[in-house]
């Protein structure tokens, strides 16, 4: 049931967080979210009991490219409590995603994360959140914000070199990484997928130091292995934190050309044939185990992980070296 | 080592999808078993059906389940059809299409197996590239890993 809330109230609710020429100002307010374009800056959604001041649209950048406004994703102020929320309205989208050559059907499902936020309510290494029904029947998912970089952005700002990287700072994010590979191997044990595995979907909580997995609305058409698609996204996100980023083949041609010579095809990553997964060949202190798991994510891989305990259980063994 | 005599029956369970290399393995076993005796021919087609989180309504689901078995049929009586054509009786031949909500299409294809006591499998392979494999699996390699106390053939 949605509160209804007059003028008056939403402006003494409000009043903390605008400045004071916007106190008498009328608040336009939402209890049906369907239309997401027209849920502006200022306004006021209000969701069963609560109430929430919306302050802009979200935007999502992806590696390099400039960033895209989402405007189904709204940052927004909890009126009740003044904490900051992303609230996640209903898009539906279904597209096809290509991966090189290869085509696959994907969609948003609010269904899905709705049903992953009550799973993971407890897990230390997932976004929390909750959903609930706008007045049409929109499930839409209130957030806690989590203040904190990106995994992305994180190893991305790093300014030191490669080899006092892997001894001073690895280890513990390859801990930290393992807790990421548990708790998406809880999600299988769940029968669910993650379905968007990427570094910039985990974030550092500068509050509890925990990496936290975030958006699990995104799905796709599953074929043999429903699981697999998600240890690919683990694989690459391990490449790019061992290498320190991702090595990539042009880069290679103009800092350190005697590596690149060294390589060969199935030194490349099975699926961005760009980037080196054979990472001893470019780092050659790298353990021989740590390797060993690298090359199962390239191009001549004789064997793939099928689920998480296998990909956890190697890295357990670099772990306790 | 024992010599106990291992029994094989005669019923032959071919998994077929939408895609040419079902058709492939039927077209295989017709040419190679038609118009010998003793043989029957299950052909079973498996329907994937989606995750509820693709459908916004449930209606769609229904449409999209019905869309799917008819063409299933279609296919499944076309199948039957070649058979026929290669000399099999038509008593000897079975088609099944079964919608299951599935982790692995090939995990309910061997429980059907099992269910329906088959000494040999016939899957066509679709020849995905590795990277394919990698990304989702595949239905025949994992039918080859996992299948025991049965043959397997695998039509090219």
């Amino acid at each position: 049931m949605t509160a209804l809330l007059s003028q008056k109230d939403i402006r003494q609710m409000t009043s903390r967080w605008l400045p004071a020429s916007q106190h008498n100002r009328h608040f336009r307010i939402h209890s049906d979210t369907t239309d997401f374009f027209r849920i502006d800056y200022g306004d006021v959604v209000t969701l069963g009991e609560n109430s929430y001041l919306i302050r802009h649209n979200a935007k999502e950048g992806r590696f390099g490219l400039d960033d895209e406004i989402k405007f189904w994703v709204k940052r927004a102020i909890d009126l009740q409590t003044g904490n900051l929320k992303i609230i996640k309205l209903v898009f539906h989208e279904k597209f096809t995603s290509h991966i090189g050559n290869i085509e696959f059907q994907c969609f948003r499902s609010p269904k899905k994360e709705a049903r992953i936020l009550d799973l993971v309510a407890d897990h230390d290494n997932f976004m929390h959140g909750y959903s609930i029904e706008d007045e049409s029947g929109n499930i839409v998912r209130v957030i806690d914000f989590i203040y904190g970089k990106s995994l992305h952005a994180y190893i991305g700002n790093l300014q030191i070199d490669h080899q006092t990287y892997f001894y001073d700072l690895f280890p513990e994010i390859l801990e930290n990484f393992m807790e990421c590979v548990e708790a998406v191997g809880f999600l299988h044990a769940h029968g669910e997928k993650h379905g968007d595995i990427r570094r910039d979907h985990i974030y550092l909580d500068r509050d509890n130091q925990k990496y936290r997995w975030i958006d699990f609305d995104f799905n796709y058409w599953q074929k043999e292995n429903i699981y697999s698609y998600d240890l690919f996204g683990l694989g690459n996100i391990l490449i790019f934190l061992v290498g320190m980023g991702d090595v990539l083949i042009q880069n290679l041609k103009k800092k350190n050309p005697h590596a690149l010579n060294a390589l060969s095809e199935e030194d490349l990553n099975i699926v961005f044939n760009n980037r080196v997964a054979n990472l001893k060949k470019i780092y050659p202190y790298l353990p021989e185990s740590l390797n060993r798991i690298l090359m199962h994510f390239s191009k001549g891989a004789k064997w793939y992980y099928e689920n998480t305990i296998q990909l956890l259980n190697d890295l357990g063994e670099v772990k306790n070296m | 080592m024992t010599n106990e005599r291992l029994l094989f029956n005669k019923n032959i369970l071919v998994a077929v999808d939408e895609s040419e290399s079902g058709r492939r393995a039927v077209s295989y076993v017709g040419q190679i078993l038609g118009g010998m005796t003793g043989f029957k021919i299950i052909i079973l087609n498996v329907i994937h059906e989606p995750d509820e989180d693709y459908f916004q309504e449930s209606l769609e689901k229904e449409a999209w389940l019905a869309q799917h078995k008819l063409k299933a049929d279609a296919m499944l009586n076309d199948h039957r059809q070649l058979l026929i054509k290669e000399g099999f009786e038509p008593n000897n031949i079975v088609v099944r299409s079964i919608i299951l909500d599935c982790p692995s299409i090939a995990d309910c294809i061997l429980t059907e197996l099992e269910k329906m006591g088959c000494s040999t499998i016939v899957v066509g392979r679709k020849g995905v590239s590795r990277k394919e494999e990698f990304l989702f699996g595949s239905v025949s390699n994992k039918i080859i890993h996992h299948a025991h106390d049965c043959t397997v053939w695998v039509v090219e």
